[in-house]
């Protein structure tokens, strides 16, 4: 099947900035950054609300896209309301902080965005779990989604938190973030690999350099990295982000490479 | 409700691609896809142990229709008559149905942006007269019918049969409708084939 590069973008953005918020909602429970947080948070809105709009340009006839309300299903529907949720979510979040809300509120909003991001993340693969796709009817391939976005969104906010020029403290844990987020992103993508055949034959090289060493390997090593030598966290959370990103933006695209129909009698591909 | 479907007697088709040709006459399909199409099973083995046989495929008019469950909008859907159909003005071209469909009998049609697929030529069953590809089948091959009225044309061919002479393609959860009668005149049938390539009408068996 032909790479559905709407879809790849869609899910690899909007995941990344998902697991962003969430991020910046767990530091509303621990209390390390200084001035990381407003800017996580819009920055992993407009990733949502980018990856949204990418998504929309897979489809032929938007102007008919409403009429997805009148059909309440599994899929697009449930994305769609999953990153509308998230992104409330997040606004609300947001609002509370710049208005220096009571810890308790904040705490409640942060526990929402980082249940969002992981509930969004998954479904967003899960959409693709389908009979009639071989390579793809596994709960390892929405786990997979989950994991390389959580990678992003972590590596993402050790960049915010550099940039910002976030304390030590911070910063280190912002690295324990990435390194998390990076072995979750390996663990899984290995799982799928294991589960679904990718990890050899075709799709191998793809595989293993762009998944696993670029989307786990690389933040996980910045992530260690970043745990002993707080100076140099800008240049370790570029490239956990890149290397994450391009993990992520691979996983999706293997899927799309991988897909093995039941029988594509037509000989038709999408 | 109904289960309106094509019935294919395998050991009379000739795999002539009339029902093709008339598919497309009749429904305009655009040059290049198809709504209906022949496959060419085999040859198969060994000889003089072998097997090869024309396998006419279309929208097997499944059960549990995966195309209608993931489609977003509705457009996919079951009518009054049981029959799956595609709605192409609520159809925004996700594309889903298509990614759905186990058998791949789904077709692009590129000047209107939107999936499109046999419709069971409704049109003329509403009429009382056959779907194109059964009226013109040269073998008498095709039967069109539901499944759950004895007196059907396809519950009366299909009466004629052994139970183990009568096939579907692979199961999935599906279900699909369509039932193809293949006896062993013709040889083994085989549940999961793929073509050679596109466009090629050549199948062969799905090995492991």
């Amino acid at each position: 099947m032909e790479t559905q590069w709407s879809l790849v973008l869609f899910t690899a953005l909007s995941g990344a900035g998902a697991w962003l918020i969430a991020c910046a909602g767990l530091d509303a429970f621990k209390g390390l950054t200084k001035k990381s947080i407003q800017p996580a948070v819009i920055l992993g809105i407009v990733l949502i609300i980018v990856g949204g709009i990418a998504s929309a340009t897979h489809l032929s006839h938007v102007d008919r896209i409403m009429a997805v309300l009148a059909h309440p299903a599994p899929g697009i529907f449930l994305e769609a309301l999953l990153l509308g949720i998230d992104i409330v979510v997040a606004a609300v979040f947001l609002i509370l902080v710049r208005r220096e809300a009571s810890a308790a509120a904040q705490k409640v909003l942060a526990v929402l965005a980082i249940v969002m991001a992981a509930v969004f993340s998954y479904s967003c693969g899960s959409s693709y779990m389908m009979a009639s796709q071989l390579a793809w009817n596994t709960v390892a391939l929405p786990l997979g989604y989950l994991g390389t976005a959580m990678a992003t969104g972590t590596a993402l906010w050790y960049g915010v938190c550099a940039v910002r020029g976030e304390e030590a403290e911070a910063r280190k844990f912002a690295a324990m973030e990435t390194l998390v987020g990076a072995v979750a992103a390996v663990v899984l993508a290995l799982a799928y690999g294991a589960v679904s055949g990718v990890m050899v034959g075709e799709s191998a090289v793809l595989f293993w350099v762009g998944v696993i060493v670029c989307g786990g390997i690389a933040p996980l090593v910045c992530g260690a990295v970043g745990l002993k030598n707080s100076a140099a966290a800008t240049q370790l959370a570029i490239v956990a982000v890149v290397g994450a990103f391009v993990g992520s933006v691979a996983y999706r695209v293997l899927m799309w490479t991988a897909s093995i129909t039941l029988m594509a009698l037509f000989g038709v591909s999408i | 409700m109904a289960r309106n479907c094509i019935v294919v007697n395998i050991d009379r088709c000739t795999g002539c691609f009339g029902c093709e040709v008339a598919c497309k006459m009749e429904n305009s399909v655009a040059l290049g896809e198809r709504w209906s199409k022949v496959l060419t099973v085999g040859p198969i083995g060994e000889y003089p142990n072998m097997v090869r046989y024309a396998l006419p495929t279309m929208c097997q008019q499944c059960e549990d229709a995966p195309c209608v469950s993931v489609c977003p909008t509705g457009a996919s859907y079951r009518d009054s008559e049981g029959v799956v159909l595609v709605n192409k003005e609520q159809c925004i071209g996700c594309k889903y149905c298509m990614m759905a469909c186990p058998y791949g009998v789904r077709s692009w049609n590129k000047a209107e942006s939107c999936v499109e697929k046999c419709t069971l030529c409704g049109h003329l069953t509403s009429q009382g007269k056959l779907p194109a590809c059964v009226k013109s089948c040269a073998a008498a091959a095709r039967f069109y019918g539901d499944l759950d009225d004895p007196n059907s044309d396809v519950s009366k061919e299909l009466a004629k049969y052994n139970e183990s002479d009568i096939h579907t393609l692979q199961d999935a959860g599906n279900h699909p409708a369509t039932r193809y009668i293949m006896t062993d005149m013709i040889g083994e049938w085989q549940d999961r084939i793929q073509p050679k390539s596109h466009p090629h009408t050549a199948a062969y068996p799905v090995v492991g």
